[in-house]
């Protein structure tokens, strides 16, 4: 079980490594000077020139530069935002809570219809409901979820006014002091009437936007393990034995049938940051995707250097744990095959 | 078991393409889908002809006009104008030769790098399948959009840059599915014969072993066309990708983003197409799927 463990967390050393290397190379390649970004186009005198260049240990040789970025990394330093001169893994910080809670909420939606939806079309293959549900999967997963957020905002947000168009609070009727980062449960700490459900009700459409692709990608997922759990032979066994209908479906088959499901849900992460980047800018939520981006509007390079590293390490970190996982449920996976 | 006792002038069995074609047709959704995408291909390669302006013509006496079944829409420009007065059909039909090409160009670069790093790595396994594999980790480890913005700000944005950029973020999957495919294959006997009467590697990889590596490749291959233009219009949507006045769909959806509340066609048209287009391409791989690869074949 250690082994397992610790061969599993030493194989993403060199991923961190290589994505180090990515990170650190990517930024020398951008056209300019880092030097001259930073002062502006109005130049300086060749020896404050020096000076800067030697401050930002780019008159070092390359090797050493290397090393003095993963020195830098190991001990948390992730450099220094250009445009606010805030640390980067401060301002990742303070923003990375938005990115969770909107995430885990798309997640959980995707989840709770995705999964039902896909056990019921499973069963009923061929019904009407079947034959909607994969029709409407198909046109999730190839939805292009900028597009389809502009859409729900057009009609839902401003055409029927339901829900706000951007944002995670009205900043006018409440004001939440920052407390874990997540809107709802500082709307909730603060104990101001209606803040809670005013968040909630900021979250709907980014959720039911990010969650699309997701939600398609269960339901889809779900039916077809569904399909095949249903033909096996525990499943016909359960069925002789006259269990009712529901404690077979939902008790023997459904349970089987989420393993490659969970898989799915383990490993999109990284497709829902993605995801992120796009549901964020459109519905202005002040998270890491926001902040992406307009780091390379304002060409602040170092901010999109440090952003990349800490969105891929916890990438790199969750699909660990989900393998680690993986070993403690399934030990066929912790003995090698 | 039978088949002794069959007559003698039975029919020859269907041919490898018929057995394929039967097996495709039978799903209509994906007959359906090639129909669409073939449909998108003719326009786009026809645009010359069929669409009534250059999609960069401005009409500056009409802008913003509504599509011709709405009040104030004119058959002389059937889906509107845009902000500068430039006819939408036109950009639209311009916009597929954009997209389709990305797609393309996506699809047979990262086909053939795939192919040729799949195969390095799965012959010559140690440290060259060492290299190759946890390049392709590294890859995927970033999330595919954070990647190709990466790609986008360093290289800076362009059509061309979006093509490397998306390249770089699908080619993993054609190297994981090459190697995977080839390494069992390398195993079965047919491979250790064709080794032991003294067939060359180069031969004995693309000739031997690569044909039998082709059907999960193919649907990854169609796929891979729908991921690339989705990708690419995300890219275009952030300002990052194919820059204006080129009309791709994407773009044309950010450079009408401020008319959303006034002008609503303007940001439906072009998500309408990216959507049409991706559904198709998606529900042909689907097809594929079915009819090349029977163990995943849809139950």
């Amino acid at each position: 079980m250690l082994k397992f463990f610790l061969t599993r967390v030493a194989l993403t050393l060199p991923t961190f490594l290589a994505l180090m290397f990515l990170t650190f190379i990517a930024i020398r390649l951008v056209p300019g000077d880092p030097v001259e970004v930073r002062v502006g186009e109005r130049g300086i005198s060749p020896e404050r020139l020096a000076h800067f260049r030697h401050e930002l240990g780019l008159d070092q040789p390359i090797w050493k530069q290397f090393f003095d970025y993963v020195r830098a990394l190991l001990h948390g330093d992730f450099g220094v935002s250009l445009s606010t001169n805030a640390p980067i893994l401060h301002e990742f910080l303070a923003l990375f809570p938005a990115t969770i809670e909107l995430s885990f909420c798309a997640m959980l939606l995707a989840i709770l219809i995705g999964i039902p939806a896909g056990a019921v079309a499973a069963v009923k293959r061929g019904s009407l409901f079947d034959q909607t549900l994969m029709g409407l999967s198909v046109a999730g997963f190839s939805m292009p979820i900028f597009w389809w957020g502009l859409l729900l905002i057009m009609v839902v947000a401003e055409g029927w006014g339901l829900t706000p168009v951007s944002g995670r609070i009205d900043l006018i009727k409440f004001y939440i002091e920052p407390v874990t980062g997540f809107m709802t449960i500082d709307a909730l700490l603060s104990g101001q009437k209606g803040a809670f459900a005013d968040a909630l009700h900021h979250l709907v459409l980014p959720a039911i936007v990010l969650g699309t692709v997701p939600l398609a990608t269960i339901a889809r997922m779900t039916r077809s393990s569904m399909l095949e759990v249903l033909s096996e032979d525990y499943v016909r066994t359960a069925r002789a034995k006259g269990l009712s209908p529901f404690r077979v479906i939902g008790l023997h088959a459904l349970r089987n049938a989420l393993i490659p499901v969970v898989t799915v849900i383990g490993l999109s992460i990284g497709g829902l940051l993605a995801g992120a980047v796009l549901t964020e800018t459109i519905f202005s939520w002040p998270g890491i995707g926001k902040w992406l981006i307009e780091a390379i509007g304002r060409r602040d390079y170092p901010a999109l250097q440090g952003g990349v590293m800490l969105v891929s390490s916890v990438v790199i970190l969750v699909n660990l744990g989900v393998d680690l996982l993986y070993g403690v449920i399934n030990p066929q996976i912790r003995h090698g095959r | 078991m039978a088949a002794e006792a069959l007559p003698l002038e039975q029919a020859a069995p269907p041919g490898p393409f018929a057995a394929f074609w039967a097996a495709f047709s039978e799903n209509k959704g994906a007959v359906f889908g090639l129909i669409v995408i073939l449909a998108i291909i003719l326009v786009a390669v026809l645009a010359d002809f069929i669409a009534p302006y250059h999609p960069n013509e401005q009409f500056r006496d009409f802008v913003r006009l509504p599509p011709v079944w709405a009040e104030g829409g004119t058959w002389r420009f059937i889906l509107g104008t845009d902000g500068l007065g430039r006819d939408m059909l036109s950009r639209l039909i311009y916009g597929a030769r954009i997209s389709l090409f990305i797609g393309f160009a996506v699809m047979s670069v990262s086909f053939l790098l795939g192919i040729l790093l799949g195969l390095a790595a799965a012959y010559y396994r140690g440290i060259t399948d060492t290299i190759i594999t946890r390049l392709m980790d590294l890859i995927m480890a970033v999330p595919s959009l954070v990647l190709a913005i990466l790609v986008v700000a360093v290289l800076g944005p362009n059509l061309l840059n979006t093509i490397v950029a998306v390249t770089i973020v699908y080619l993993p999957r054609y190297v994981r599915l090459v190697r995977a495919s080839a390494i069992t294959e390398l195993s079965k006997e047919y491979v250790i014969a064709a080794r032991v009467i003294g067939v060359k590697p180069l031969r004995l990889m693309l000739v031997t072993v690569l044909p039998n590596c082709l059907a999960p490749l193919i649907i990854q291959a169609a796929l891979g066309v729908s991921d690339a233009i989705l990708e690419a219009a995300a890219l275009g949507f952030l300002g990052l990708g194919a820059q204006p006045p080129l009309s791709e769909w994407g773009t044309m959806l950010a450079d009408s983003r401020e008319f959303i509340r006034s002008n609503p066609w303007l940001v439906t048209l072009p998500g309408i197409a990216i959507l049409i287009t991706v559904v198709s391409i998606n529900l042909l791989g689907d097809g594929l799927r079915d009819a090349l690869d029977p163990k995943m074949r849809r139950s």
